[in-house]
């Protein structure tokens, strides 16, 4: 019997995990239920420019986001509300499918995830994504980890590898809290291995239906002197007909 | 007792465990602190959001403009063109408006349009040549149902996926009253709409769209710039002809979007397609072609000429045989991380001038000066037509948001012959000073031999500067 205390110990020591089992999948997916409700919704999102630690410009746009019910990846339509130069302009994600629309050209062009529409952020930072879609999460270790109000967080760090040639990002390295599965931090890289940006996830907030981050804080990674905010409001729940995405309806959008 | 062994495969695998377990539980214990200047960047509150847009039942964009153009002419060309030649300094003043009214729940009306004033040194002024007044759009959409949707009036109807050259967008013809640059997006934002009513069914899966633009008035003679209407509708320039366009995109796989159009007008029939397709996350290819039965552009020009009076009806071909003819703009998009876009585009345009055609545009022109107005004109067709010159060119685009300062944009643009490699050439630089006021200066050079498509055009460059406040 006493021979058997040795494995009794070690099973013990890797029970906890058994017991959570909580895959880096599962943590993933989690973070992803917490970041957005699994309803269809809309919002609008502040997006400020910093240079310096000033605000240069501030893009405003109205949001709507659905999942797909086959693929249960987000699909969203974006509405350019200011600055008054972009106010119309519409994008559209659909699947694989990015549509940019002016409707000071009438012109709806195929955009990629990589084209820089709204400053510093490319269009794939600011859409309703899954991330447990998109790409394949590893568990890295765990570790604690200050939060952008340098709060210090007991978090899984995961490394997130992209599952498709549609992700915006090659690599994401990801901090998710223990126990309550918020996002904390992100780290994105390019193809090349670059540190591209840092994301840190704030203010906290319930709405639909749950506690989620309503802000995220971007700092370029490439430009110290640039960071770039980018604030949820005005969390709706929405009923949207699958004939919105569609790009002919991209024209339609400014009177729905 | 005899001691149990632990298989040592087991073992193996248990130490192993073990030593994962410790490993992971060792870096908990340690407190890790990122570097002081990365937290040190976030902003410690969010500038204040803006407040929700609601459902507004006015959309509207509307911005004032102020344009001076400098151009420099060339010296002496070898076919002389006719007066009256382009402003050597122009100035104008405009407010571009666009208006979208939903008073009921479905239904809603729609206006675009661009009151000017403007003076040039070939322009009299005070006259009413020095005002006008560019309605664009008028009309109205009904939704009768989830997906249906009904349009009648004025309506700016763009079809196709290329950059520099649509060969589907079969409403282009005439509609580009005078620009303020020749690049390709810019010629879009100031284009006459066409009285139509139209169509539109659309589901998830794709649309299917039919519109009707009957005929309103006769073909016109081609404008000079001294001889735009003050305050005209234009249907001349876009209701000339009976036309019927039938379009439909459809979902093929999880990629893959194509358009098929069939257009016919006063019963020429041409059929048009086009195609994109995304590569990895940077790279955006594209394909869009048309193809009908037509003659010449020559031809095509002079018989135009010849109907409307501003050639000698003599002018006209004893007879103009037609082929099938075939346009294409094909092409690709590649966005960089540091904020740069570039496009390479190549266009075919089939009925347009082979190097045989040129070599005779030229000979002619040069030993036969009588018939250098006709040779313009047929120059000044292809453009009111909006369709390249040569059968064979090349586009190129690039456009770098933010370069070296923060809302400064550059955007450069070539259109190159592929016969004789004469290029028309702009750069543009581009500022928001304030989210109100930009301001824009552009450059614009025509390259090329004397006997080349744009070494043999008037204007070797232009300098135009803008200033636009937003309200």
């Amino acid at each position: 019997m006493s021979s058997l205390r040795p494995i009794a110990a070690i099973a013990l020591l890797l029970l906890p995990l058994r017991a959570r089992g909580q895959s880096a999948a599962e943590i993933v997916a989690r973070a992803d239920q917490i970041r957005n409700p699994d309803h269809a919704f809309r919002f609008v999102s502040t997006l400020t420019e910093y240079v310096s630690g000033r605000p240069q410009a501030q893009n405003v746009l109205a949001i709507v986001s659905k999942k797909d019910p086959g693929t249960h990846q987000f699909r969203n339509l974006v509405r350019y509300v200011e600055p008054p130069r972009d106010a119309g302009k519409a994008v559209l994600l659909d699947g694989r499918s990015l549509w940019f629309y002016d409707p000071a050209s009438k012109s709806s062009v195929r955009i990629s995830p990589q084209q820089r529409l709204i400053g510093q952020a490319a269009i794939g930072d600011v859409l309703t994504v899954t991330l447990s879609i998109d790409y394949v999460a590893t568990l890295t270790s765990t570790e604690s980890v200050q939060d952008a109000s340098r709060a210090s967080r007991s978090c899984w760090h995961l490394d997130l590898k992209a599952a498709n040639d549609q992700s915006t990002y090659a690599r994401i390295e990801y901090w998710v809290e223990q126990g309550t599965f918020n996002p904390i931090k992100a780290k994105f890289y390019s193809d090349s291995g670059r540190l591209l940006k840092i994301l840190y996830y704030r203010a906290f907030e319930n709405w639909l239906g749950g506690l989620r981050p309503t802000e995220a804080v971007i700092l370029d990674a490439v430009d110290s002197s640039r960071v770039t905010t980018v604030k949820g409001t005005d969390h709706r729940p929405q009923e949207v007909p699958e004939t919105w995405f569609q790009r002919e309806y991209l024209p339609r959008l400014q009177s729905e | 007792m005899v001691p149990t062994r632990i298989p040592a495969s087991l073992a193996k695998r248990v130490t192993a465990a073990a030593l994962a377990l410790a490993s992971l539980r060792a870096p908990a214990a340690l407190a890790q602190s990122q570097p002081d200047d990365e937290l040190g960047r976030i902003p410690s509150e969010s500038a204040p959001a803006s407040p929700p847009p609601g459902s507004a039942k006015v959309h509207h964009r509307a911005f004032l403009e102020s344009a001076t153009e400098l151009e420099l002419r060339r010296s002496a060309l070898d076919v002389p063109i006719a007066a009256p030649l382009p402003p050597a300094l122009e100035q104008r003043l405009f407010l571009d408006s666009r208006v979208e009214w939903t008073p009921l729940s479905g239904f809603s009306l729609t206006y675009s349009g661009r009151p000017e004033l403007r003076a040039a040194d070939h322009i009299p002024f005070p006259t009413h040549e020095n005002i006008r007044f560019d309605a664009r759009e008028l009309f109205a959409s009904w939704r009768p149902l989830e997906g249906i949707f009904l349009d009648a009036g004025r309506i700016n109807f763009k079809s196709g996926v290329g950059l520099g050259f649509n060969p589907t967008d079969f409403f282009r013809t005439r509609a580009v009253v005078e620009p303020l640059s020749v690049d390709p997006s810019a010629l879009r934002e100031d284009r006459l709409g066409t009285m139509m009513v139209r169509g539109q069914f659309v589901w998830h899966g794709g649309a299917v769209t039919a519109a009707y633009a009957p005929k309103l008035t006769s073909p016109s003679r081609l404008y000079q710039d001294t001889t735009l209407p003050s305050i005209d509708p234009m249907l001349d320039r876009t209701n000339a002809h009976n036309r019927l366009l039938l379009k439909s995109n459809f979902e093929l796989g999880e990629d893959l979007s194509p358009e098929v159009l069939l257009y016919d007008e006063d019963g020429s029939f041409r059929v048009g397609a086009n195609l994109t397709r995304t590569f990895g996350k940077q790279l955006v290819a594209y394909a869009e072609w048309a193809g009908g039965s037509q003659s010449s552009l020559t031809s095509e020009a002079l018989s135009y000429g010849a109907l409307t009076g501003s050639l000698p009806a003599i002018a006209a071909p004893a007879s103009s045989t037609t082929s099938f003819q075939q346009d294409l703009s094909a092409g690709f998009s590649y966005a960089t991380e540091s904020r740069l876009t570039f496009w390479v585009e190549y266009h075919l345009h089939q009925a347009g001038f082979s190097r045989q055609d040129w070599q005779s545009w030229f000979a002619e022109g040069a030993a036969r000066p009588a018939l250098a107005p006709l040779l313009w004109y047929v120059r000044g067709h292809a453009l009111e037509q909006q369709v390249p010159l040569s059968k064979h060119n090349l586009f190129l685009r690039a456009d770098w948001t933010d370069a070296f300062l923060f809302n400064f944009e550059l955007t450069a643009f070539a259109n190159v012959d592929l016969y004789d490699g004469s290029t028309l050439g702009q750069l543009t630089a581009s500022y928001a000073v304030t989210n109100l006021w930009t301001i824009a200066l552009l450059g614009s050079a025509n390259f090329g031999s004397r006997r080349s498509e744009f070494g043999s055009l008037p204007s070797a460059s232009s300098v135009l500067l803008t200033i636009r406040r937003y309200f």
